[in-house]
């Protein structure tokens, strides 16, 4: 990590820089919404515009991932009519996320897919990326099914400032000189942020080099169970960091089809009609050839293209949300046997 | 020689007659129906020191220890104490001395399913409204009959008591989270009433009017698009019962009630119960009253003075179906039915 230096700033203190950073940036943080959760009395925690420090949630895993704020669930990307369209309103203000690390990493996997990827550039995700700096929240608390050391998640650079929630105050960390003059009323104090060392999961994350163990890893009996324990619900890839699977419509106002607005809509490998072609065909109708695309797509397809390692950060949120406590570990795990066993010649009929 | 007992005043004490003679069955109230374990230990020290070591795990979830000899019960009694002063005083608020065991044992332990706390289909925390309820309802010499589930699966069955109160939610729709799966319309079809469908758009469509509030669509939604509002809902149905002579299954009385509105309802029942008897409180079975009373009298004295919330609904009248196992009681002379002058 860069050298920074920390400042102490109390709670008005912070909610005093947020004001100001107000002016010139849009401020996005993990909110905790009351009763937001799956079930009864569960709050959820979504990423959303935030004007205090109060209302950015330090203790908690988000239920939903950063991701939402550069490629919202539901998002118009221009309006149409017959022989012209006008763009969906961008961003006016620069904008400032606050994010862990894991958080943080997941948008270089969002950037090769959107910036990267066949060489074109998604123009409307980059119009926001452009403007995009980061705040990186610490994680004293580690939360259930955190992985991100065991994926090099842990540590990122690409923070401009760095928050640590102390109990009625906050440490923050200046890595981007164009913060400094926030801070010129208070002096350095000698504090480090750190993020995480160390999970108390560890995961051995599978490595497939070759199509050809890809291919046989696609015949092994290991997938079978998810037929019958996966239901497809898709919640494991609407949380995921770093899944960014959308669909295209266009919404047509009246009776006119021509005139009405494109939309970009999250969408999920996980569920049904997702990989409809035209004529209504689905190639993966069990949810086990679901569950097993979506496994391999992010140990291996991701990688075979950009050679960069996994599609993930081990932020855990795909196996906290999973309704039928699927672990995304264990199948992990499930899959680096099954990869010694092909290694090591064993045969399943 | 048989002991001289007087079984009515045992009875309003919580300890129900035996067929042996002198022996007794004590019934511990669990408003709720969820305690500390620690208390186990009390009901098991009765069983094993005044009954005969067994233990029965009652209809309506009360603790019950059978076999207790007559002579026994001031002792037990003073036994249990501090599980009266523990459960009903300072768990549910309750005014009452508990130097002598219960003093009544017409109001029936309140039943609740373990809801909101764990099931993954609960909606509300059944057992903080059933202390409540406790509260208003005991102790008092009224017979009636209550449960709280946590969603319309109504494990409690409140469709066999005189009123069965049932969590509800009205899920908020959020659009731009939705995906349009589909995943609660599918959910909402197969468990539930059928009102959603998914429009041209790919976003979901509720015909508000039938939605029974169970909130699966909420938990079938992988965006959190639906969510429960943190405001509760209940349904009371009203009037079931089981029995030797027309059992039934209760109606729906009130929708869409809050909480605030559910107590207040149920705190009229007393005072309800009371000008139905003339002030003579006699064993009889809460929804014998109603019939009594007839609903729209019934109605207009439980609404006494109840600010409702803006979305209740209630029954403008109900149309019971009994089992006849006594038959023709629809045709009964009208004087050979009990019915208030
Ligand atoms: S696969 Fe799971 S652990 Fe990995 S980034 Fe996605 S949600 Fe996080
Ligand atoms: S793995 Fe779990 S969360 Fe993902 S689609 Fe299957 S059941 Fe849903
Ligand atoms: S009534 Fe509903 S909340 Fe209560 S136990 Fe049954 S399913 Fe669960
Ligand atoms: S609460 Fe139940 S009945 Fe109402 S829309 Fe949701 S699933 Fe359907
Ligand atoms: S389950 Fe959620 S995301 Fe899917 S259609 Fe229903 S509201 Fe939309």
């Amino acid at each position: 990590m860069k050298h920074a230096q920390t400042y102490q700033l109390t709670v008005n203190e912070m909610n005093e820089f947020l004001e100001q950073l107000s002016k010139k940036y849009d401020i996005y943080a993990p909110v905790r919404i009351s009763c937001g959760g799956r079930y009864a009395k569960d709050d959820s925690i979504i990423y959303q515009p935030i004007n205090t420090y109060q209302e950015i949630e330090f203790h908690e895993r988000s239920t939903y991932p950063l991701k939402e704020v550069l490629t919202p669930i539901t998002q118009t990307l221009f309006y149409f009519t017959e022989d012209e369209f006008k763009e969906s309103k961008s961003p006016q203000k620069d904008v400032l996320i606050f994010g862990r690390a894991c958080d943080i990493n997941s948008i270089k996997i969002q950037d090769q897919i959107y910036l990267q990827n066949g060489g074109i550039e998604d123009y409307f995700y980059k119009r926001i990326r452009d403007k995009i700096k980061f705040i990186l929240m610490d994680c004293p608390e580690q939360f259930e099914g955190c992985f991100c050391c065991s994926v090099g998640a842990n540590k990122t650079d690409m923070q401009s400032l760095a928050v640590s929630d102390n109990n009625g105050s906050a440490y923050v960390g200046i890595y981007d000189s164009d913060f400094n003059n926030y801070f010129a009323k208070y002096s350095a104090v000698d504090h480090e942020i750190q993020t995480p060392l160390e999970n108390e999961l560890k995961v051995d994350y599978p490595v497939i080099d070759n199509l050809d163990l890809a291919n046989k890893l696609k015949e092994h009996p290991m997938w079978k169970e998810f037929d019958a324990r996966c239901i497809g619900c898709g919640s494991c890839t609407v949380s995921c960091s770093t899944c960014t699977c959308f669909e295209t419509t266009d919404i047509v106002y009246t009776q006119n089809a021509h005139i009405g607005e494109r939309r970009r809509t999250c969408s999920s490998c996980m569920v049904d009609g997702f990989d409809k072609v035209a004529g209504g065909q689905s190639f993966r109708k069990k949810t086990s050839e679901k569950y097993r695309y979506k496994i391999l797509h992010k140990v291996y397809g991701y990688n075979a293209r950009f050679h960069t390692g996994p599609m993930c950060v081990g932020c855990g949120r795909c196996s906290a949300r999973c309704p039928e406590l699927i672990s995304y570990p264990a199948t992990l795990n499930k899959l680096s046997q099954a990869i010694k066993e092909i290694k090591g010649g064993v045969q399943h009929d | 020689m048989v002991e001289d007992c007087n079984i009515k005043k045992l009875r309003n004490n919580c300890f129900r007659q035996s067929k042996v003679p002198g022996e007794f069955m004590l019934q511990l109230r669990v408003p709720g129906a969820l305690i500390d374990a620690k208390w186990l230990d009390v009901i098991k020290h009765v069983c094993q020191t005044w009954g005969d070591g067994t233990f029965h795990l009652g209809m309506r979830q009360t603790l019950n220890a059978p076999r207790i000899k007559a002579k026994d019960i001031p002792a037990v009694n003073e036994y249990i104490q501090p599980y009266l002063q523990a459960v009903e005083c300072d768990m549910c608020d309750v005014k009452m001395q508990t130097k002598d065991g219960y003093p009544y044992i017409a109001p029936r332990n309140i039943m609740a399913c373990i809801g909101g706390i764990h099931c993954i289909k609960g909606n509300v925390y059944t057992q903080r409204l059933a202390q409540k309820l406790e509260k208003l309802i005991y102790p008092n010499p009224y017979h009636i009959k209550i449960s709280v589930s946590g969603c319309p699966n109504d494990c409690g069955k409140g469709h066999f008591q005189d009123f069965g109160i049932i969590g509800c939610t009205k899920p908020i729709y959020t659009i731009d989270r939705c995906i349009g799966c589909g995943a609660c319309v599918r959910k909402c079809e197969s468990a539930a009433t059928r009102v959603l469908s998914l429009n041209d758009k790919n976003k979901v469509e509720k015909d508000p009017c039938c939605c029974v509030g169970c909130g699966e669509c909420v938990t079938a939604c992988p965006t959190g698009a639906w969510r429960r509002p943190a405001k509760d809902f209940y349904k009371i149905i009203l009037g079931g019962r089981t029995g030797k002579q027309y059992p039934r299954m209760g109606k729906m009385f009130a929708n869409w009630l809050t909480e605030e509105s559910v107590l207040s309802i149920m705190k009229n029942w007393p005072k309800f119960s009371e000008w139905v008897l003339g002030g003579k409180p006699i064993y009889i079975h809460g929804g014998h009253l109603i019939d009594r009373a007839g609903y729209q009298r019934f109605k207009d004295f439980m609404l006494d003075g109840v600010n409702l919330n803006p979305e209740a609904m209630i029954a403008e009248n109900i149309n019971w179906a009994e089992t006849e196992y006594r038959s023709n009681i629809h045709v009964k002379p009208l004087d050979k039915h009990l019915s208030v002058k």
